[in-house]
Parts: C-alpha cells; sequence; structure tokens
C-alpha cells in the first residue's frame, strides 16, 4: 500500500469525458476520433475484465482459507483423539502391568508363610548353581524339617499348625543373612541357600535357626518345637537335584539321630 | 432388524440393544481381533436408533478391560451421541464399575471428558 491508489472518480471522470467527446457532432469527421472510440472500448474492456479477474481471484482465495482453517480444525481434533487414546490406553496397559506383576508375585510366593514357594527356590537355585560353577565357588544348602509336626497338628488343630509354621518362618527369615535366600519347599519343610559360602560358616547359620526355633514360644502350649536340619554343600558339576538328595540325607540322619539338630553330608 | 444381540465371549463383551427401551448395554471384557468388524453393527444400530426414533437413548456400560481398538471404538460411539446431543437428542451414558475395581473409575472419568451429555459413573452394588 505504498503508492496511493488513483482515486475512482479520476476514471469516471476520464471516462465521461471521453464520451463527451465521442459525441460530439463537432467532431464527427475529425480522422482520430475512429481510433478514439477503438482506444475508448478496448479500454473498457481491459477494465470489465480485470474486475472479473479480481472478483474470482478474491472468491478463490476465501475458499482456500476457510478450507486451510477446516482442515486445521480437523488436524487439531484428530490429534486431541489421538492424545486421548493414548492416554486411555497407556491407564489400561499399566493396570494390566500391575496385574501381572501381583501375578508373578503370587506365583513366587507361598500364600500361608509369605516366604518364597518351591518355583521361587527352583529359580534361585537354577541361578546360584549357575554362579558356582562360573566362579568357582559353591553354595551351601539346608534342608530344614519340623520335629513331630503332624503331632502339633494332631494335639492342638491346624490353626495352631498354621500358626507355628508361619511363625517358625518367619523365625528363619530373620535368622539366616541377608543374602541367604529361604523359602517353603513343601509341608513343613524349609530350603535355605546360602550363596559362596563355605561349609564352616553354613553350619553358624544353620546352627542358629535351629538354636532359634527351639527357643521359640508359643502360645498354644508350653513345649518347644524344634527342628531338624540337613546341611550340604553343591558340588560343582552337579545337578542342583544331587545337591537337595544329599540334603535330604543328611536330614534323614538328623532324625534317626533323635531330631532337634543339625547334620551334614 | 431392530434386535441387536452378541453373545459375550472371554475376549468380546455381551451386547443387547432394545429399540423399545432406547437402550444398549455392554458388558465384559473387549479385546477382540477386529475391533472393527465388531463394533462395526453396534455403531450401526446406535446411528440407525439415532436417526430413525426420536426417542431418548441410555447406553449402559459394565466394561472391565479394553485393548486400543476398542477404546477406540468407544470414543466414536460417544462422538455419534455428543453430536446427537448437539442436535437437541436426549441421551444418556450410565457407567457401572466394580468397586473393587477402581482403576475402571479413572478411566471412565477420561472418557467422560469432552462429553457434555449426561454420563454417570457409579459402582456396580449388583
Amino acid at each position: 500500500m505504498s503508492s496511493e491508489p488513483r482515486p475512482l472518480h479520476d476514471d469516471e471522470a476520464l471516462i465521461l469525458r471521453i464520451e463527451g467527446l465521442l459525441a460530439q457532432a463537432a467532431y464527427q469527421d475529425n480522422p482520430l476520433r475512429e481510433p478514439l472510440a477503438q482506444l475508448f472500448e478496448h479500454s473498457q474492456g481491459q477494465r470489465h475484465r480485470l474486475e472479473r479477474l479480481v472478483r474470482i481471484s478474491d472468491g478463490y482465495q476465501t475458499a482456500a482459507r476457510s478450507d486451510s482453517q477446516t482442515l486445521a480444525e480437523q488436524y487439531d481434533r484428530q490429534l486431541r483423539r489421538l492424545e486421548k487414546l493414548a492416554r486411555i490406553s497407556d491407564r489400561y496397559q499399566a493396570s494390566l502391568r500391575e496385574m501381572s506383576e501381583a501375578l508373578r508375585e503370587a506365583s513366587l510366593h507361598d500364600p500361608m508363610t509369605s516366604l518364597g514357594n518351591r518355583r521361587f527356590l527352583a529359580d534361585r537355585l537354577n541361578e546360584e548353581t549357575e554362579r558356582a560353577n562360573r566362579k568357582n565357588s559353591p553354595y551351601a544348602l539346608a534342608m530344614l524339617d519340623i520335629d513331630f509336626f503332624k503331632a502339633v497338628n494332631d494335639s492342638y488343630g491346624h490353626g495352631a499348625g498354621d500358626q507355628a509354621l508361619c511363625r517358625i518362618a518367619h523365625c528363619i527369615q530373620e535368622h539366616v543373612r541377608e543374602y541367604d535366600h529361604c523359602g517353603r519347599w513343601g509341608g513343613e519343610e524349609f530350603l535355605i541357600i546360602l550363596p559362596e559360602t563355605a561349609l564352616e560358616s553354613a553350619r553358624q547359620v544353620a546352627e542358629r535357626v535351629h538354636h532359634e526355633i527351639g527357643t521359640m514360644r508359643h502360645e498354644f502350649f508350653d513345649g518347644r518345637i524344634t527342628a531338624s536340619l540337613g546341611l550340604t554343600l553343591y558340588q560343582p558339576g552337579e545337578t542342583y537335584s544331587a545337591t537337595i538328595n544329599r540334603a535330604d540325607m543328611a536330614l534323614l540322619r538328623a532324625k534317626a539321630a533323635g531330631r532337634d539338630r543339625v547334620e551334614v553330608a | 432388524m431392530n434386535a441387536l444381540t452378541i453373545e459375550g465371549s472371554q475376549s468380546t463383551p455381551s451386547i443387547f440393544a432394545d429399540w423399545d427401551l432406547g437402550r444398549l448395554i455392554m458388558q465384559g471384557d473387549s479385546y477382540p481381533e477386529n475391533s472393527f468388524e465388531f463394533f462395526g453393527p453396534v455403531i450401526d444400530w446406535i446411528e440407525r436408533y439415532l436417526s430413525e426414533s426420536a426417542a431418548p437413548f441410555d447406553l449402559e456400560l459394565r466394561l472391565v478391560y479394553m485393548n486400543t481398538s476398542s477404546v477406540k471404538a468407544m470414543m466414536d460411539i460417544f462422538d455419534l451421541l455428543e453430536d446427537a446431543h448437539g442436535r437437541g437428542r436426549q441421551v444418556s451414558v450410565n457407567w457401572y464399575y466394580d468397586p473393587r475395581n477402581e482403576r475402571v473409575l479413572d478411566l471412565a472419568d477420561e472418557f467422560r471428558e469432552d462429553c457434555s451429555f449426561p454420563f454417570e459413573i457409579a459402582a456396580d452394588e449388583q
């Protein structure tokens, strides 16, 4: 908008003037009249074309502008929808993930004592067996069985038996070392895995657990509940089942020798 | 063809639509293999009801888990209801959730955002 547009009335004044000149009878025979009439007609034609062109062009621009506005609105709307979809979907996924985590936890723990279960122990045994062979530093394994547990159940009821089992489970967990693994192998049998531990240190831990269980007080009777333990060391190259069998043999010997003791194999 | 009944399965919700009552009920988990195919008849039914009947429409939901394409289908359905509501139609959603699973409450609330028609979320005491 730098140059001042020519005022409209200038155009109109010029047109009126030319029209006036062409109409005057005095100029009818002027040789310039015919070319001037042609030029005037041509100029008027161009004027009309130009106006039409501007009108059409403006129309296109308006249409394109409203199109692009509609597209921008649609785009924004779709983007908001997509964000909402992702947000809701993420929440569903998060809740599924939490559920699967809870299920995994449940699948590895004994619901009664909340110690690790047999599957948990098998996972740890696999890991420790691999580590023992890789680093050539064997783990120790203790199999623990509560003495005369059936008698506890029979004399005081299963409620009392369950309660004793839970308390003993906690007692075991409390008196192993922080990096030892323990879990419920089945019934009233527990397994303690002592990673990278020499037999003498393992025996100290086993004796401590044995002692602590034997000195526990119980609500439902004045006597003691004792435990027998079979302890062994993993032998490089063997399967953990072989180690468990050996711990079991030691446990049987402890039982045969009068229970309430730790035997080593 | 004004009745619509789809038996539920492990991966798809049960669906029951009653033209005379102006009500469509969806219940269960929703992770169909092909959500477009599964929800197509449901969306068709709602569109047809909203265009052919002038009576109110109520959508009753007891949905638990949904996969992403089901979430999208539900958003499409809510958009349909929103448009109808904008044209002055009486539409409503009632979403019942299991009080043991409060997460569904939050999710339903997320769906409700942008909906200006009546959208109730309530614990299912059944």
